[in-house]
């Protein structure tokens, strides 16, 4: 006895008291975070704080003292570690539980007020041992018709679901948890009783195998596979502790291979679970949408966690049972995750050790079971949760909320408590110590293999798996965090959000540009410059680096937005909508020297503040008031490419007569007029800036069809825009439309009003600006912050004449107006085109108006409005 | 600020709790680990020598076991194998156990004993006994553990 109790370092009830204390105060902290977390959230202590869980936390503590001080006196000297393993593992559970749902948390707090019960008042009857051994069959067959019963009568307590449950009026419990103990039990006392006399592995094993063959044919029936599986592995890894044959256990891999082999054929259940762990990306909004938002849990922790009650786990589907782990490793990061395996590792190798000392078989191969029942079925859902095994749906033991699961963890923890006193007989001999170094070795190994793994998908993997678009974490940080607003070029306030933290708001001031601010919605996602300018208006860009991760670090959300100050200006912007107002179609007006968008319209639109109401008919609308048609609209240029036509025309036209011969044109499919009227007397002039088909044609038969492709691509149409909207890309003509098809609109050419617009500037200024939207961010250390903008390029246009505008000048306005027409089949659009003449003394502008099934008179009058406006 | 910064103090408290935790457990657990699996498998059966007495020839035959347990008796399967019609199929059972050997009688016809008494239940034997199945004579050495 000294022999071997002088190998203790301390006595067992002080290190068991210790422990408990260690395991105490950091739930004590754990709770005190979760209590401070709503603080945290808001930045102030001005907020209602979280107490209800320490109802969780005093349970556990009375309860762990309580049955640390029934050990005390009942057991004598016991594993120390145990309990406190357990009862960490335990309360950290609860408390999670109760971070995710208070109302579990409360029948969580019940279920582990009656598993201490158990524990307290069951180490008084040190008989349950024998007891449990001499009426195997009877527990076995109890466990079987309990699990048959399920068959028949199985529920599920919350709704829809696998009917795995008995019980009624609230309470409910699960019977395959029991079973595999009863399994167990059953296993350890008929190997002890045969194994000694045993002949063969065959004879040996033979009942065994019928009783487990049972018990999984009932489980894969109730298509509970988890618990079928492990129920295999636990059999397979007692037999081999047993009897120390290799061969059992590449049986039983080579068994489990086939069944799943054979499962994927047949049911698809079993094919859906293995799909989602192979190919869960593929399937990132079906089948592997769990796997992958856990996933995403685990890469938000990171190293450091989100801190208790911090995070957003629910986001997780059934956080709080299968994915536990997921839910505690996102709120405490890898350090966390770490801490969970190694508690995991602790009560497993504790238990091979009850076994190694254990006076005989039956208790050895009873402990080793326990302990490979505990240790394999966390490792199976924890590996689940990160993808190193397909997902079983077998709870973490101790920690997952469920009552079923959580006694039965009790009931095993009370047997192997029993099982470590310590006796005064010596060990039943070892007969070889290698199938014990191999399983507490292996096991060792899937620990590492899963903390390595956790810290692959959240430091290796994190940056993709946070950006991904199905993590809705930003909806979290929209409600806490303020949002930078959108001002126009006087500061104007475009969009804000309104109200508190925690319930901060989006509010659209201006909706009519809507379609250029887009919006942000927790159901609908980001769109428009919301979207494009998400990065500044969150604060995770412009922002420095470190205040970036302090944000991160104290309270796991990304720093202040900062505010946005745009091109556009307001004044110019409430005049264009109002002249629009109704019409279908877009405007652009643009500073051509240095690319600034003044204003851009684009209507119909819609209303981003009740986008919860509006969504479903907006999407329908066949005019597709969600469209930016400024930046997207395809429409085809037609005539309106006459302004860029004249403007080069190097010889006089005049040569080919004063007045061209026709306005119409005829083609194939019908005549084709002018897009307004020309003024009269009728020149080659007036018909250019009339859009007069039969000109264009001729006009750029003048230029040849080489200058002509020249042309497109210096007007920047080959070249995508930049803007932090969705445009349309590069637009050159397609290469074997003929001429005619191009300039008359019977093509697939399609241009939007902003590229048009950028070519106007083009050819007016003979450069080519970088036509931009942003002006300048606002950080809180600097002030605002003008955004570069490239100086603009030169572009030689052979044969450029801006003073062919001269003839179009208006009387009222100190600019230039033509007009076009572009035809798709059924569908015209008629444009107008303007810019200010080389005399204005102002920024130079331009203007492009694409005015669905509009006319020329139409499209004057609102030019007319919104330069007025523009040049007041 | 402050309720960040104050949160991450806890914060970094809990994460140094939970270590510590396991850091003193896993220590002392690995240390007794060890310790453990080494005297379990170090556990050594002094070595017994067995000297079958037999009366027709004056030689006695020797056997010496390392091994746990020894099955005496008639059949070949036992580690001593008397062919004495006195003694039974499977006689009786030497077994090491808590540090001391046993004698066991398995239910023979004629009985064993121990330095002429009847074995009835497990009797611990020693060196210099002697040890009756049936007609046969076992002179016992036991040689001391150091």
């Amino acid at each position: 006895m000294n022999r071997l109790s002088s190998v203790y370092l301390f006595p067992s009830a002080t290190k068991e008291a210790r422990l408990l204390s260690l395991a105490a105060a950091f739930l004590f902290l754990y709770a005190l975070i979760l209590t401070l977390a709503p603080a945290v959230r808001v930045h102030s202590f001005q907020t209602a704080l979280n107490w209800q869980h320490w109802v969780g936390f005093g349970v556990w503590a009375v309860g762990a003292w309580w049955v640390h001080r029934n050990l005390k006196v009942w057991l004598g000297e016991h594993d120390p570690y145990l309990l406190p393993a357990a009862a960490l593992l335990s309360g950290w559970g609860l408390l999670t539980v109760w971070r995710l749902d208070a109302m579990l948390g409360w029948r969580q707090t019940l279920w582990l007020g009656l598993g201490w019960l158990i524990l307290g008042l069951g180490v008084r009857w040190p008989n349950v041992l024998l007891w449990l051994r001499r009426y195997k069959y009877l527990w076995l067959g109890l466990g079987l018709l309990l699990v048959t019963l399920t068959l028949l009568f199985g529920t599920y307590p919350g709704g829809e679901g696998p009917g795995l449950w008995l019980g009624c009026c609230g309470f409910y419990f699960q019977p395959a948890e029991p079973l595999k103990i009863f399994l167990l039990i059953y296993l350890a006392a008929y190997l002890a009783e045969r194994l000694p006399f045993s002949l063969g592995l065959a004879s040996l094993i033979a009942p065994t195998l019928v009783v487990v063959g049972i018990a999984i044919a009932l489980l894969v029936i109730q298509r509970d596979l988890g618990t079928a599986s492990l129920t295999l592995v636990l059999y397979a890894l007692v037999l081999y502790l047993a009897t120390g044959r290799r061969r059992v256990l590449l049986l039983t891999a080579g068994g489990l291979l086939l069944a799943a082999w054979l499962g994927n054929a047949a049911f698809t259940l079993i094919h859906q679970r293995l799909v989602a762990w192979w190919q869960p990306w593929s399937q990132a909004g079906g089948v592997g949408y769990q796997i992958i938002q856990s996933l995403i849990a685990v890469a938000e922790g990171g190293i450091f966690g989100t801190g208790p009650g911090l995070g957003s786990p629910s986001l997780v589907p059934v956080a709080h049972s299968d994915f536990i782990a997921v839910a505690i490793t996102e709120e405490t990061g890898l350090l966390g995750l770490g801490g969970l395996l190694g508690l995991i590792g602790v009560l497993f190798i504790r238990s091979l050790i009850v076994a190694i000392r254990a006076p005989n078989l039956y208790r050895r191969l009873l402990a080793a079971g326990l302990g490979i029942y505990l240790g394999g079925q966390s490792a199976l859902i924890v590996g689940g949760n990160l993808r190193l095994f397909p997902l079983t749906g077998v709870t973490l033991p101790f920690v997952s909320y469920g009552g079923s699961s959580l006694v039965v963890s009790y009931l095993a923890l009370l047997l192997l408590l029993h099982m470590s006193v310590w006796e005064e007989t010596t060990p039943m001999p070892l007969q070889g110590i290698v199938p014990f170094r191999i399983l507490g070795g292996g096991f060792l190994v899937v620990l590492a293999l899963l903390a390595g793994l956790g810290g692959w998908w959240a430091l290796a993997r994190g940056e993709v798996l946070r950006n991904r678009p199905d993590n809705l974490r930003w909806v979290v940080a929209e409600r806490f965090v303020q949002r930078g607003r959108l001002l126009d070029r006087q500061e104007q306030v475009l969009v804000q959000s309104e109200g508190q933290p925690g319930s901060y708001r989006r509010v659209t001031l201006y909706p009519p540009l809507a379609s250029t601010l887009g919006f942000i919605h927790p159901r609908f996602g980001k769109a428009g410059l919301e979207a494009g300018l998400d990065g500044y208006l969150r604060g995770l860009e412009g922002q420095p680096a470190w205040e970036i991760l302090l944000a991160r670090l104290l309270f796991a959300q990304p720093p202040q937005g900062l505010d946005v100050r745009l091109t556009l200006s307001l004044d110019i912007q409430r005049v264009a909508d109002v002249a629009m107002e109704g019409k279908q179609g877009a405007l652009v007006l643009l500073n051509a020297q240095n690319g600034e968008i003044l204003a851009m319209v684009s209507q119909p639109t819609y209303d981003p503040n009740r986008l919860d109401k509006g969504w479903e008919q907006w999407k329908t609308d066949p005019r597709s008031p969600l469209l930016n048609r400024a930046t997207q609209g395809q429409y085809p240029p037609g005539t309106a490419l006459t302004p860029f036509l004249w403007a080069l025309q190097a010889l006089p036209i005049e040569q080919q007569g004063q007045s061209p011969q026709s306005l119409v044109l005829q083609t194939a499919t019908g005549r084709l007029a002018c897009a307004s009227v020309p003024s009269l007397p009728v020149t080659w002039s007036s018909a250019a800036q009339a859009g007069c088909p039969w000109v264009t044609v001729a006009l750029a038969q003048n230029l040849g069809k080489e200058r002509l492709e020249a042309l497109w691509s210096v007007l920047g149409f080959g070249t995508p825009l930049n803007l932090p909207l969705p445009v349309t890309g590069a637009a050159m003509p397609p290469p074997e439309a003929s001429l005619e098809d191009l300039l008359t609109g019977e093509s697939t050419w399609y241009l939007s009003p902003l590229q048009m617009a950028q070519a106007l500037a083009i050819l007016q200024q003979g450069q080519r600006p970088e036509v931009h939207l942003v002006n300048a961010i606002k950080t809180p250390a600097q002030g605002w912050i003008v955004l570069p903008v490239n100086s603009p390029e030169k572009v030689e246009i052979a044969g450029r004449t801006v003073n062919r505008f001269a003839d179009w000048a208006r009387s009222d306005l100190p600019v230039w107006m033509a007009f076009g027409r572009g035809i798709n089949g059924e569908k015209a659009v008629a444009w107008v085109l303007a810019g200010t003449m080389p005399s204005w003394q102002g920024s130079p502008l331009v203007v492009v108006l694409a005015l669905e099934e509009g006319t020329a008179t139409e499209g004057e009058q609102i030019m007319r409005e919104v330069l007025t406006a523009a040049l007041r | 600020m402050i309720t960040g910064i104050v949160v991450l103090i806890l914060r970094i408290l809990l994460a140094g709790v939970l270590y510590a935790f396991l850091g003193w457990a896993l220590l002392v657990l690995w240390r007794e680990l060890n310790l453990h699996l080494q005297q379990v498998a170090r556990e050594q059966v002094p070595p017994i020598t067995l000297e079958v007495v037999t009366r027709q020839e004056g030689e006695g035959q020797h056997y010496e076991f390392g091994e746990r347990e020894i099955l005496v008796g008639r059949h070949p399967s036992c580690q001593i194998v008397l062919n004495d019609e006195t003694v039974s199929t499977r006689h009786a059972r030497l077994r090491y156990r808590d540090r001391q050997w046993w004698v066991e009688d398995l239910r023979s016809t004629n009985g064993t004993y121990l330095n002429e008494e009847r074995v009835i239940t497990p009797t611990v034997v020693v060196s210099g006994d002697t040890l009756r199945c049936g007609q046969a004579l076992l002179r016992i050495q036991i040689q001391s553990q150091e």
